[in-house]
């Protein structure tokens, strides 16, 4: 993991000693489903068959009608916020009267970190997570379980993990958001290293670099445009820009609504639930173009190889990459979908217009150099 | 009885006080697992960069400024409370001790909004004010929201010392400063630097208000190292975190060390305030003002103004209630019954072992939430599934962190029990047993207890191992005012918030009544 090609001994040591106990559980799995059913308090999988239950998924969306029912008892470790996520899984819950879900909800980086503890021994079936390189990460330490193809092979590469151990669920881009009544939209740069250098955004910029979405940012700011102008851009915004630096991303945005900061490189979706509570709040949202700062990053889901119940949990997948499942991000949290056949309606500007880096996210997987480099910067909060 | 066997009790209780330590330091063991999976230059390089320089600075130094600020203000609230006449000193006591009950990130995010360059007040006053975040707005919130404990500390250690003493220096023509110097604050001293303690290892270990006020501190970088996925950093750090505190620890070990406090008990002559009594009730209600007025009023208005989508799943259901205080009752229980004989044989015995074994139990309240709840997803995945993820687990972690609350407070109380009592009952042919629980617990209970409701009160306000150890789906009040506040949902925080400093307020009135004499 090491960026000087030196790696960590005792960390790869552990990585493969993981894998052996695995790729040894993944043999029991067969056995082991049999077996749950003797066990008491597990329900164990109602399928056994990790493929479709009924109609497969397409490269366009296929509705709930046409999937197989859910039935039975999964646990979740959701990274996502509750009001951006509960609401669908309500929905589901709702259609399926004997299915139940168990959802955990922590911080996405808490979420992680625990399952790396927990190894295989892990009580959840699925990750579902605000940010790809989390996926990427559970994949590099061989926790992911790969996806069946039909799942595969509904969400572009771009979207997913070409080796099929992840997959997106709705995406999100980085955004420029800011104070109306310090500046038209219409005038911000829509090249993020004009936000590191030109003065008009002196002393009234923030971010917020504690954040899993800004270390995307940095990582694919180091694989597109290079080390030294990464660490020249966050240089320029610790020393030049006297940037503020926050721990929370809702009192960044707050900041930029109604406080000091005209300008915040942050999620867009902070502003959307700010202007949803307040309409009248000074907030709106530009985009930079073809750069690392309006990164167009997925929240998703991986099956764990902890799970004992993967063909439920890839069953429960289906449903989120459906129809009804998809339109739930763009009507609810004003996502976009990462399935074809699913119209974006939203406020925002559609991917399109918004014209975000093309970028293996797995790339986000090692955050470790953006991690040096911002800590050798002095941007860490 | 024979001596044999009281030596058999002595060691068989000192055993049991080692086997406590070594319970609750267990979990560190982990630190050491993971910091040896980094590369010793890397390591090195690390340790020494600049950058964590900065850091043991900022750390050491808002620790040093908390504590000292919090004598400054904690001694003269408590003398102003037992030896003075102090118009409505029932009243201003619990002032005074209830900003313990806030969370300190809840303190430090209402006053931001209240004092901040365009909070609430400025814009109702039409003025900006003064900046309000940096070492120094982190330094006076933590201060301010921990200052109780060293109040709460002096308080009782005034209340059962001989105050007939200071009478006795005052009629050999001493003057008030130099009786209080030569004569109380020499007794008292223990107390203070018990309290003190508390608060140093509060301050180096709170994450949510340094964080909040943009301060890089050794928990920012750890949270940040471990936001980064680089839990080995993480460890490495707070392994560094831990060799600081216990240099603090040891400090303490030498400025504390505990003299009989036992208590004559004649309530001298109280202080005549006179005019004084005016700015000294003004201290109290500005801190008041500060520090419990504002916080419930910005939740008030968060209340009442939100607007826009409702959230099922943030809506406020009663079982949060349950759930908080049941963990929190558990908790302090589970303190209270292990802090016994840690504190019995570190008040009793001159023993460096019992010594170090009750220092022992401080180190988890020095460590961040995220680690030893890390630590206990490990263990408890790895080693204890049958008891991971649910309640007794997450319970332990509480004990890990807060035992020395209960564990100061229960050494304090033995130290005031005269042994000439025990002595007593054993010629009248009570065994060890019999002693301790006719005689001695009685007479510690209210030590105990008050042990008990600062692990209650902080295990109601515990955040982060509540998030990673809690049965899945098992929701607390601060799990939800974490969700709310997370998403921008304020309103949905408001309730929550307000009902843990009334249930934590209550606690602390129980606490109050715990002391040897009354109030009033």
């Amino acid at each position: 993991m090491a960026h000087d090609g030196s790696g960590r001994a005792g960390r790869t040591v552990i990585d493969h000693s993981r894998r052996r106990v695995l790729a040894a559980s993944g043999l029991a799995v067969a056995g082991s489903v049999g077996l749950a059913g003797c066990l008491g308090d597990d329900p164990g999988d109602p399928f056994d068959d990790y493929g479709p239950q009924a109609a497969a998924l397409e490269s366009t969306a296929v509705s709930w009608d046409d999937l197989g029912d859910l039935e039975g008892e999964l646990t979740i470790y959701s990274g996502r916020s509750r009001d951006q996520i509960d609401p669908l899984f309500e929905m589901i819950e709702d259609e399926y009267p004997d299915f139940t879900l168990s959802i955990d909800h922590d911080g996405n980086e808490d979420q992680l970190n625990s399952l790396r503890e927990e190894g295989e021994n892990s009580p959840a079936d699925i990750f579902y997570t605000q940010s790809s390189g989390a996926l990427a990460a559970l994949k590099s330490d061989g926790l992911a379980r790969e996806l069946p193809e039909d799942i595969i092979g509904a969400v572009d590469d771009d979207k997913s993990d070409p080796d099929g151990r992840w997959t997106g669920a709705s995406g999100r881009v980085r955004a420029i958001m800011y104070d109306t009544d310090e500046f038209d939209g219409e005038d911000l740069p829509d090249d993020i290293f004009a936000y590191a250098e030109d003065e008009q955004f002196r002393d009234i910029i923030s971010t917020r670099p504690n954040s899993g979405t800004f270390r995307s940012f940095i990582t694919a700011m180091i694989e597109m445009e290079g080390k030294d102008e990464t660490r020249g851009w966050i240089s320029d915004m610790v020393n030049q820009q006297n940037a503020t630096l926050y721990s929370s991303g809702s009192q960044q945005a707050e900041e930029v609504a109604y406080g000091d900061q005209d300008i915040g490189l942050g999620n867009q979706y902070y502003a959307g639930r700010i202007l949803n509570e307040d309409p009248d709040a000074t907030l709106d949202v530009a985009f930079t173009s073809d750069d690392p700062g309006c990164l167009f990053n997925v929240s998703g889901v991986a099956i764990l190889e902890a799970s004992d119940r993967p063909n439920l949990a890839a069953e429960f997948t289906r449903h989120i990459l459906a129809a009804e499942g998809q339109e739930f991000f763009v009507d609810v949290n004003g996502e976009y979908p990462v399935v074809d056949g699913v119209d974006y309606v939203g406020d925002l500007p559609t991917v399109d217009e918004i014209n975000p880096p093309s970028f293996d996210l797995n790339a986000l997987g090692d955050l470790e150099p953006a991690s040096d480099l911002l800590r050798e910067e002095g941007m860490t909060v | 009885m024979t001596s044999d066997d009281a030596d058999a009790a002595s060691v068989g209780l000192l055993l049991l006080s080692g086997a406590i330590a070594a319970l609750v330091v267990s979990p560190l063991l982990w630190l050491v697992l993971r910091a040896s999976d980094v590369e010793a230059a890397r390591a090195a390089s690390l340790m020494t960069s600049a950058d964590t320089v900065e850091i043991l600075t900022n750390s050491v130094g808002l620790m040093a400024t908390v504590t000292i600020a919090s004598i400054l203000i904690g001694v003269p609230l408590a003398f102003l409370t037992v030896r003075t006449d102090l118009p409505y000193r029932r009243f201003w006591t619990i002032v005074a001790a209830l900003p313990l009950v806030v969370p300190s990130y809840i303190g430090a995010f209402a006053f931001v909004s209240a004092f901040g360059p365009r909070g609430e007040l400025s814009s109702l006053l039409g003025v900006g004010l003064p900046e309000v975040y940096g070492f120094y707005g982190a330094a006076l919130i933590i201060t301010l929201y921990t200052y109780p404990y060293v109040f709460l500390t002096t308080r009782a250690a005034l209340l059962s010392m001989d105050s007939s003493l200071v009478d006795a220096a005052r009629t050999l023509n001493s003057g008030r400063f130099e009786a209080f110097r030569r004569v109380t604050l020499p007794q008292i001293r223990p107390a203070i630097a018990a309290g003190a303690l508390l608060v140093a290892l509060y301050a180096i270990s709170d994450f949510g208000t340094p964080a909040f006020m943009q301060v890089r501190v050794f928990t920012s970088a750890i949270y940040w190292e471990y936001g980064a996925f680089n839990v080995e950093y993480a460890a490495l750090l707070s392994l560094q975190l831990i060799a600081v505190t216990a240099i603090v620890i040891a400090i303490e070990a030498g400025v504390g060390h505990d003299d009989d406090a036992s208590a004559g008990g004649a309530d001298g002559a109280r202080l005549r305030l006179g005019a004084w009594k005016w700015p000294a009730m003004g201290a109290f209600a500005g801190i008041g003002f500060v520090t419990l007025v504002v916080p419930v009023a910005i939740f008030g208005l968060w209340f009442f103004q939100g607007t826009g989508g409702e959230v099922a799943s943030l809506e406020f259901e009663l079982e949060y209630v349950v759930n908080s205080v049941t963990l929190a009752a558990l908790a302090a229980l589970v303190a209270s019954a292990l802090a016994i004989p840690v504190g019995y044989m570190a008040a009793r015995s001159d023993s460096l072992s019992a010594r170090l074994f009750e220092r022992m139990t401080y180190v988890g309240f020095a460590v961040p939430g995220i680690v030893i709840g890390l630590a206990l997803v490990f263990f408890g995945s790895n080693y204890l599934p049958w008891v991971y993820r649910t309640v007794p687990l997450l319970v332990f972690a509480y004990v890990v962190r807060f035992l020395p609350q209960a564990v100061g407070s229960t050494r304090t109380s033995v130290l005031q029990v005269d042994e000439r009592l025990d002595e007593a009952a054993r010629t009248l042919n009570a065994g060890r047993v019999e002693t301790f629980r006719r005689i001695t617990l009685p007479l510690i209970a209210p030590g105990v207890i008050a042990g008990g409701v600062l692990v209650f009160l902080t295990t109601m306000k515990e955040l982060p191992a509540t998030l990673m150890l809690q049965p899945i789906g098992y929701d607390t009040l601060v799990t939800i005012i974490w969700a709310a506040h997370e998403s921008v949902y304020y309103r949905y925080a408001a309730l929550p918030a307000l009902i843990l400093i009334v249930i934590s307020g209550l606690s602390m009135i129980v606490l109050l009544r715990q002391e040897k004499y009354n109030v009033s």
